[in-house]
């Protein structure tokens, strides 16, 4: 329970939801999405906090030896996250390949220029 | 052997898409053949397994390497497949089958065809992976792929105008509303340190709603209305569906909006079960009113087919979100059935605007008229669309559309509010107007009369012709038999969303359920009161009969349309403002233009909304989000 | 590369250090794929070390030639190749009679062995395999949009290549989620 990760990860998604809603360049824009993604991928990982737990894997001493493994935290949380992770970096690559694509046609990346399809 | 099929399924598709990309982009007919190989294999699999789960009614419940749940606890990822979920896998399954089908044809033209079907069997894998899992966060990555790969599809014919920034702006709204989806999923395993739904779902029974779980379901919520378009979300749709190859506009109104609807039933009524909330429903049915009258209203000011097409798909969905938020057994299966019906008659309807512009080159309305002379089979296919779509009688529409009339009339009879009352005036205003729309349409495409250029346009080949005719029998028999589709698809796949207590006992052991005090509800087979569509196909033959020998039988003289360098009378000059016109044509936006003037103030503030630019798009998705959890939170008992 | 008006020729401090850096970045993005699942790391952490490779060959000698040494067309198939061994991998669990992505070489080694964890360890190194291709792909695609030669031919490939590229990457996301699990085959393996 670490306040300061949540309070944290909830400051990053609404500063990436603003970054979103208000800047007008397309890149930023493309910012905006990432910080969104990697405010949600810290609250994912502090979800799985457990006081006092190490890392969770087992240590080659304790199983030998028979003893039962260290109290560690969640194990679960730290794969949502990698995967998240993936799946924030594919969404970076394919929106910033749209916008080098957008700027070639166009020859703006402003986001009030590039809206032939309205209404 | 059966329960390996829908993993089976699933993952063939993928190692189909794996299997283009390695050896088809030299060679079509390596990359044809396993393209269908692979859409067929996935067909045979899943309407394989119609008679154990829709039939004989048994769940099928499948623990990835073999993983079964340790001490009441789910360890593994489980697929569960019961009526609900087969309902929905039958329709991907047969959309993406029929559009491989289509585009074999479709996009021969095109270039980078190895790079279209790896896309396209992504697609199809994801969609089906997602209606078929039961593990919340397979679900989300079946989503994931789903957007990327509907986007790289969008973008894909990045030559022709608008492509690119339709890929774009679906990108960061479909981007958004993923992210919403992951907050609400990783808020949910904070609070019950699992992610399988039939164990979430029994553990919320016992624990009650805690404003952690409150923030979840308002986010899950948001982030599938994102998936399924309902009105604030809805931007994105009419520029993707306008822009892409239309055998992708097919599966993205008939599958891609299916599975955010799927995601909505299995979240509200399977995961937290807050469908008997009066509240909750009348927030989803108050959308769902919103998406129709919106959707058709901005459909009858555009010049362009496919976008049209666009909204009238928002504006049915709408007709859904409606029907599943009321609650009851009639609304979820007016639901169900419309769902499936919205499937076959707007994938027919695609298609035959994928044929229009394959044989044209354009879907511009002003520059379309009178095709129906040179492409008869493809006006027949659209006729049978455009009257299942209204609404008219021996058409799958009118089933579907007057059970959802049924259904919100008798909620708001039985729970005396008006506001349902209301909604019901609503969908039939809607109704009519959408076959105002189409009526437009029609005029505007297949009859009137044939611009100059487009005299040599010829009917498109037989491989794009194969879908159309199976959709248009199907839309025709489901109409006329539907107490069949009722007893063996509606059925059970309502009983399966209403009765909980078999999904949660068949994936984590039987007793589960009960020893944390989730109990049954009772379902009587929905009961349908209203005229047979049989009498009314007759009423029809006969006057049509009746109606050919009286126009063939007189004499009765026609005009003539105006040749070219011909004098006229000049008494007819008052007609023609004094001028000759080489043609007379009642153009595709001129049709309703006395409704548009008189509604001006409103069409202006909606064109302004839609404004175009992406920052407005997600501004509205953000607020709609806000709304949602607020809502939720006040209203929420 | 000609990438400013005058400058024909990358610097020799960059092509230095990239010469010096590049066997570091294999072997160790190779060693943390390897030992994937006895060590932090894996399948895809492991890919992008190496994948960045790509990136200092890039830096260190221009895009020309890096697209010379490594051909792009050969990284596209061996993603795909990577990523049907990954599936494969998990239909054999079905060829052998149990559910999908079984354990079929349980009693491979003991704890704490190189490959001791069953299928997992070659499923991680098909992720791996894929990752590095892919992203390795996507980094020299990129690179070819960002200043094409006006002397070269057809320097900028289409953006549905890249869009191809993204999809096949989701697939070993389920594996991150069954890495989760492979502590639990552990955990049965010692008390059993």
């Amino acid at each position: 329970m670490i306040i300061v990760n949540y309070i944290a990860s909830i400051v990053l998604i609404v500063l990436g939801l603003y970054t979103v809603c208000t800047k007008k360049n397309l890149i930023k824009v493309v910012l905006g999405l990432g910080i969104v993604d990697y405010g949600v991928n810290l609250l994912i990982v502090s979800l799985g906090f457990n006081d006092g737990g190490t890392a969770p894997i087992y240590q080659m001493s304790d199983l030998l030896n028979g003893v039962a493994p260290h109290f560690f935290v969640d194990p679960v949380p730290q794969a949502l996250t990698l995967t998240s992770i993936v799946i924030g970096a594919c969404v970076d690559a394919m929106a910033l390949s749209l916008v080098i694509m957008i700027y070639r046609k166009y020859k703006s990346i402003n986001a009030d220029d590039v809206r032939r399809l309205h209404g | 052997m059966i329960q390996h099929f829908p993993v089976l399924a699933v993952m063939l598709l993928f190692l189909g898409a794996f299997c283009v990309e390695i050896f088809g982009s030299k060679n079509e007919g390596i990359r044809n053949t396993i393209t269908m190989l692979a859409a067929t294999i996935a067909l045979v699999l899943i309407y394989a397994l119609i008679k154990p789960v829709m039939i004989d009614g048994e769940i099928i419940s499948y623990w990835m390497g073999n993983w079964a749940p340790v001490s009441g606890y789910a360890i593994g990822i489980g697929y569960e497949i019961d009526a609900l979920s087969l309902f929905f896998a039958l329709l991907v399954v047969t959309t993406f089958w029929l559009s491989g089908v289509y585009s074999l044809s479709y996009m021969a033209n095109d270039h980078h065809l190895g790079h279209y079907y790896t896309l396209y069997l992504m697609l199809s894998g994801s969609v089906l992976g997602l209606v078929m899992t039961g593990d919340v966060f397979n679900m989300f990555v079946m989503v994931e792929i789903m957007t990327f790969a509907s986007v790289a599809l969008t973008a894909f014919r990045n030559e022709n105008e608008g492509t690119l920034e339709a890929g774009f702006k679906y990108l960061v709204i479909g981007s958004m509303g993923s992210s919403f989806t992951l907050t609400g999923i990783a808020l949910i395993y904070g609070q019950c340190h699992t992610l399988n739904m039939a164990q979430i779902s029994a553990q919320l029974s016992c624990g009650g709603l805690t404003p952690t779980t409150v923030m979840a379901l308002a986010l899950i919520v948001a982030g599938f209305g994102v998936k399924s378009y309902i009105v604030p979300f809805h931007t994105p749709a009419a520029d993707a569906y306008m822009v892409a190859p239309t055998s992708i506009s097919m599966i993205f109104s008939g599958m891609v909006n299916k599975a955010g609807v799927y995601g909505m039933i299995r979240v509200l009524y399977i995961i937290f079960r807050v469908m008997d909330q009066s509240n909750v429903q009348m927030l989803i049915v108050l959308f769902g009113a919103v998406t129709m009258f919106i959707g058709v209203t901005m459909a009858l000011t555009q010049h362009e087919f496919k976008r049209l097409l666009a909204f009238h798909s928002i504006s049915q969905i709408g007709y859904v979100i409606t029907a599943i938020g009321l609650g009851s057994a009639l609304g979820l299966t007016s639901g169900l059935f419309h769902a499936m019906n919205h499937t076959l008659f707007k994938g027919l309807l695609f298609l035959t605007a994928g044929a229009v512009l394959y044989a044209t080159g354009t879907t511009n309305l002003d520059k379309l008229g009178g095709l129906s002379k040179r492409m008869p089979k493809t006006t027949i296919c659209f006729l049978i669309g455009a009257f299942s779509i209204s609404g008219l009688p021996p058409f799958n529409g009118f089933v579907s559309k007057w059970l959802v009339y049924q259904a919100t009339y008798t909620k708001a009879v039985e729970s005396g509010n008006f506001v349902y009352a209301i909604v019901t005036v609503v969908a039939l205003v809607v109704s009519v107007m959408t076959l105002a729309s189409f009526i437009k349409v029609t005029q505007a495409v297949f009859f009137g009369q044939l611009p100059a250029e487009l005299k040599k346009t010829k009917e498109v080949p037989a491989a794009m012709l194969v879908p159309m005719y199976i959709m248009s029998a199907l839309c025709v028999l489901c109409g006329i038999f539907y107490p069949i589709v009722n007893k063996y698809l509606l059925y059970p796949a309502t009983n399966a969303a209403l009765n909980v207590t078999n999904y949660i006992d068949k994936m984590m052991g039987d007793g589960y359920a009960a020893g944390l005090g989730v109990s049954n509800i009772e379902v009587a087979p929905a009961a349908f009161s209203f005229w047979n569509p049989i009498v009314w196909l007759i009423l029809f033959v006969v006057i049509f009969i009746a109606a050919f020998i009286v126009i063939t039988g007189s004499k009765s003289s026609r005009g003539q349309l105006l040749q070219p360098g011909v004098k006229y009378d000049p008494k007819y000059a008052t007609f023609f403002s004094g001028e000759e016109e080489l043609f007379s044509q009642v153009g595709g936006s001129d049709l309703f233009w006395g409704f548009k003037t008189d509604w001006k103030g409103y069409y202006r503030v909606l064109e302004g909304l839609h404004s175009g630019i992406v920052t407005d798009y997600a501004v509205f998705t953000v607020i709609a989000t806000a709304i949602i959890t607020l809502c939720m939170f006040i209203f929420m008992r | 590369m000609k990438f400013k008006e005058g400058i024909t020729e990358k610097n020799v401090i960059i092509k230095c250090g990239a010469d010096k850096f590049l066997p570091f970045a294999l072997t160790f993005g190779l060693y943390i794929i390897l030992f994937g699942t006895i060590s932090p790391g894996g399948g895809f952490q492991g890919g992008v070390c190496v994948a960045s490779g790509a990136l200092l060959l890039y830096l260190g000698y221009g895009y020309n030639i890096a697209t010379k040494a490594i051909s792009t067309e050969a990284l596209r198939v061996n993603e795909a190749i990577g990523a049907s061994l990954y599936v494969i991998l998990g239909l054999l669990g079905i060829a052998f009679g149990a559910n999908f992505c079984r354990n079929i070489f349980y009693n491979m080694g003991a704890v704490g062995d190189f490959l001791s964890a069953g299928t997992i360890t070659f499923m991680g190194y098909a992720v791996g395999y894929k990752v590095l291709s892919g992203v390795g792909f996507l980094l020299l695609l990129m690179l070819g949009l960002l200043a094409p030669d006006p002397d070269d031919a057809d320097a900028a490939p289409a953006v549905e290549a890249i869009e191809a590229a993204e999809a096949p990457a989701e697939l070993p996301l389920e594996e991150a989620v069954d890495a989760a699990v492979a502590t639990e085959t552990v955990k049965e393996g010692v008390t059993e």
